[in-house]
């Protein structure tokens, strides 16, 4: 066999090992990604699965157990309605708050309750900040 | 004075454009007057450049917030050196400082070769002054860094609480020190293209600054992984969000054009690889440039949402399209006489480095792409998280682990038999068996054993090196051995500071592979003068303070550290609130040695009950990473400092090209 095609063989299993892993890594990992309207309009079909659903938290839904750190809120869309309960436990993020747009991630079981192991808040004046009215 | 900023970029915008046009003109018509006024141009440009820079910077210390800038990224009680970083802490900004990095660059590059490179340097002038185009353009009919308010506000908005923060004074500029930096070896590469001048001139030319700018991509990408420990709280240093796999892929594509590099110069070989290594790192500095400011991939620190985005596709569009046209129109100059003779050679070696490297930065982008992939394609938005990252790329890490060890030790062409057991037998038992005593210690975490068995094997043959090195040169000038050390590293600056790199590497590995294996990490909520045990410690919560400036105002839990009944600290994790953007920070309390960091988080509190609840990460060996960092910064260091026999090699590169190009004129 003549060299250059041995050396395009060990190329190529490197290649087909990084395509490999990069496959079974995407459909072992990845979860939908969904905005809380689109999650509404199917969340029984979505019921189970690995879920990243960016909603914006409802007012006067916030109870917070700092002993236990149980926490439950509803996740409604940007208008204020519609939305699904989500119990998280752990410590809240700096900027979670009412009113706040946040992204959760975990399960939505059945029994209409979203199960999240992860709350991201994502603050639009983050790094773009609101100019304040004079 | 803001008219002076406003008037100075847009006349670098023409400058630049005149600069570009003319430098590649005049060489084409051979008119050296022009090309001549081309050069004239670059440096103007920079000067106006400075200029518009040191405009809005004197707007930010003097709190003129009648500009939006200066309203939105600073405020009057913002500490100073925290103003000047308001620079580059915002959009225009950082856009602005960018094109300061390019130009002064651009100027510094036309200094060094205004006696040598004369067919090279008018492409050069071209390709670094049209990159200063787009981001001028951008400044100027985009996003002004000069735009007023309608009515000046009183008060500014302040900089971002993450921000204002010491690693974050100094990463921006560091990790954009090395994203222009690229641009540099991309000019040159393209200029070699444009002018068919395809020896290795542009090469031996680039290497101090393909050095200088991994560099600077190697101490941001560091820095920016210290600054998420320390600010963002979660207990980790590495996230895989978009932002840090921005500046993580033109590292790879960058480290591995620095290896094949080598194969070029030694065999004349690699020559259309190294081309689109090069090409495609300067494209991954646009492309993660474009991930920032886009928005287009939301972030957990998700930065902007701004109209830039298709500005970049254009550009990024153009970069592409020009360098493929000029790969695929040079090919014929680019075929190689030489090829690998054997799988068990240096040659193979690196090339299977730089697919592993390759394929690093493949898997990353993917990855982090897949969202708008997916929406695109099959209309859901489907993402993948540090799972993903972490389940490929540890496996790729760990192969290129063992290729650090391999690359620089084997033979040249075809390695012998004996040369494969003088180089490794020694290694490989000394890996095996630290394999072997991790596991009688009781280590069940497979990922961790292969990664100190690996680091085992690399370190053996790097101490190998330099050992053998010192005893050859005791032997032969009867040096004691300090002195034969230093010498020996002295006269092989290149291979022995790549030695020290790799260490360095190697370190950052064994850090990442025990601080991700065995984290320790608890929460709980306590009452004052309660405590809690974890891995070895006795934390006991004594009362939680409170402190204030016009600034900040902070809240601190004060947390007696005790090791048995010996009290070896007092601890503050704190929560922050900055007046200005009311909104609270985590500010980390860290207490760091060589084995392991105890990382406390103050996750909320009650002021009334003076219930708090903690959070606890014990994460070992975190300080190798660092470390490791600063073996890296060494070692390149001494790679850079030049050489004699260097020097005598890029002389008769020059000559051969000038003795081709007098022939040519003739």
């Amino acid at each position: 066999m003549n060299k250059n095609r041995r050396f395009a063989i060990g190329a190529s299993i490197i290649v087909a090992a990084v395509a490999y892993l990069v496959y079974t890594g995407i459909r072992e990992t990845s979860v939908y990604y969904l905005t809380i309207d689109e999650f509404l309009s199917r969340r029984e079909a979505v019921a189970g699965e690995g879920l990243r659903v960016a909603g914006r938290v409802a007012a006067d839904s916030m109870r917070w157990n700092p002993s236990t750190l149980d926490l439950r809120f509803r996740l409604a869309n940007f208008q204020g309605s519609g939305g699904v309960d989500v119990t998280y436990n752990g410590v809240l993020p700096d900027m979670f708050a009412e009113g706040r747009d946040v992204i959760v991630e975990g399960t939505y079981a059945r029994d209409g309750m979203f199960r999240a192991r992860t709350l991201l808040t994502s603050c639009p004046s983050k790094y773009e900040a609101e100019v304040p009215k004079s | 004075m803001i008219e002076l900023g406003v008037l100075a970029l847009r006349l670098a915008l023409a400058g630049a454009i005149y600069a570009a046009i003319a430098a590649t003109v005049g060489a084409r018509l051979r008119r050296s007057d022009v090309v001549g006024s081309s050069r004239a141009a670059a440096y103007v440009v920079q000067a106006l450049v400075v200029l518009a820079a040191a405009v809005l910077l004197r707007a930010l210390l003097q709190h003129d917030f009648s500009l939006e800038y200066v309203a939105a990224y600073s405020s009057s009680t913002l500490p100073t050196q925290y103003t000047v970083a308001a620079l580059w802490g915002g959009q225009q900004g950082s856009l602005l400082f960018w094109v300061l990095i390019l130009t002064s660059m651009s100027s510094l590059v036309h200094l060094q070769n205004r006696h040598r490179n004369e067919a090279l340097m008018p492409y050069v002038t071209t390709t670094l002054m049209t990159t200063a185009v787009f981001f001028l353009g951008l400044l100027v009919f985009v996003t002004d860094p000069f735009q007023r308010l309608p009515v000046a506000a009183r008060e500014g908005a302040d900089l971002n609480p993450l921000l204002q923060n010491y690693w974050m004074m100094i990463h921006p500029p560091s990790l954009y020190l090395g994203y222009v930096g690229c641009s540099v070896p991309f000019a040159f590469a393209i200029a070699a293209l444009a002018s068919g001048r395809l020896g290795d001139v542009w090469i031996r030319t680039t290497r101090r600054w393909t050095l200088f700018a991994w560099f600077f991509l190697t101490v941001g990408n560091l820095l920016g992984a210290r600054w998420a420990y320390e600010v963002l709280g979660w207990g980790g240093y590495w996230a895989w969000d978009p932002v840090e796999n921005a500046a993580f892929m033109p590292w790879l594509a960058c480290t591995a054009f620095l290896h094949s590099v080598m194969i070029q110069e030694k065999r004349d070989m690699l020559k259309m690889w190294n081309m689109v290594l090069v090409l495609l790192t300067f494209t991954l500095t646009i492309f993660g440039t474009f991930l920032t400011r886009s928005g287009v991939v939301s972030s957990v620190h998700s930065f902007t949402q701004s109209g830039l985005g298709p500005f970049f596709i254009g550009f990024l569009v153009t970069v592409i399209t020009v360098s493929v046209t000029l790969l695929v129109v040079r090919r014929p100059l680019l075929r190689s006489d030489n090829e690998i003779d054997s799988f068990l050679s240096r040659e193979a070696a690196f090339l299977f480095n730089n697919l592993l490297l390759v394929g690093i930065a493949f898997a990353t982008f993917w990855g982090t792409v897949f969202p708008v992939i997916s929406e695109a394609v099959r209309g859901i938005k489907i993402t993948v998280g540090p799972p993903f990252f972490n389940k490929v790329n540890a496996p790729l890490g760990l192969a290129l682990l063992f290729m650090t060890g391999v690359g620089p030790v084997i033979a040249w062409r075809r390695a012998s038999a004996r040369n494969l057991r003088r180089s490794f037998t020694t290694p490989l038992a000394m890996g095996f068996a630290a394999g072997v005593v991790l596991f009688a210690l009781g280590v069940r975490h497979y990922y961790a054993i292969i990664s100190f068995s690996l680091a085992g094997f690399v370190l053996t043959t790097i101490s190998l090196e330099f050992y053998r090195g010192t005893r050859a040169r005791q032997a032969l000038m009867g040096e004691p051995p300090a002195t034969a050390l230093a010498h020996l590293v002295n006269k092989n600056r290149r291979r022995y500071g790549g030695y020290i790199v790799h260490v360095g590497v190697v370190m950052a590995f064994i850090g990442i592979a025990a601080s991700s294996a065995f984290r320790i990490e608890e929460q709980r909520t306590m009452r004052s003068g309660e405590s809690i045990e974890v891995g070895g410690y006795t934390l006991t919560y004594k009362g939680l303070r409170h402190t204030d400036t016009p600034h900040v105002a902070s809240m601190l839990a004060e947390m007696e550290v005790a090791r048995g009944d010996r009290v070896i600290a007092t601890m503050f994790p704190e929560k922050r609130f900055y007046k200005r953007q009311q909104q609270p920070t985590t500010e980390v309390a860290l207490r760091m040695t060589w084995r392991e960091d105890l990382y406390l988080v103050l996750g909320s509190y009650d002021d009334q009950s003076g219930l708090m609840t903690l959070q606890v990460f014990i994460n070992p060996l975190v300080v190798w990473i660092w470390l490791g960092g600063i073996l890296m910064v060494l070692g390149t260091v001494i790679v850079v400092m030049p050489t004699a026999a260097e020097q005598r090699a890029l002389a008769a590169a020059l000559a051969v090209e000038e003795r081709g190009l007098a022939a040519w004129s003739q």
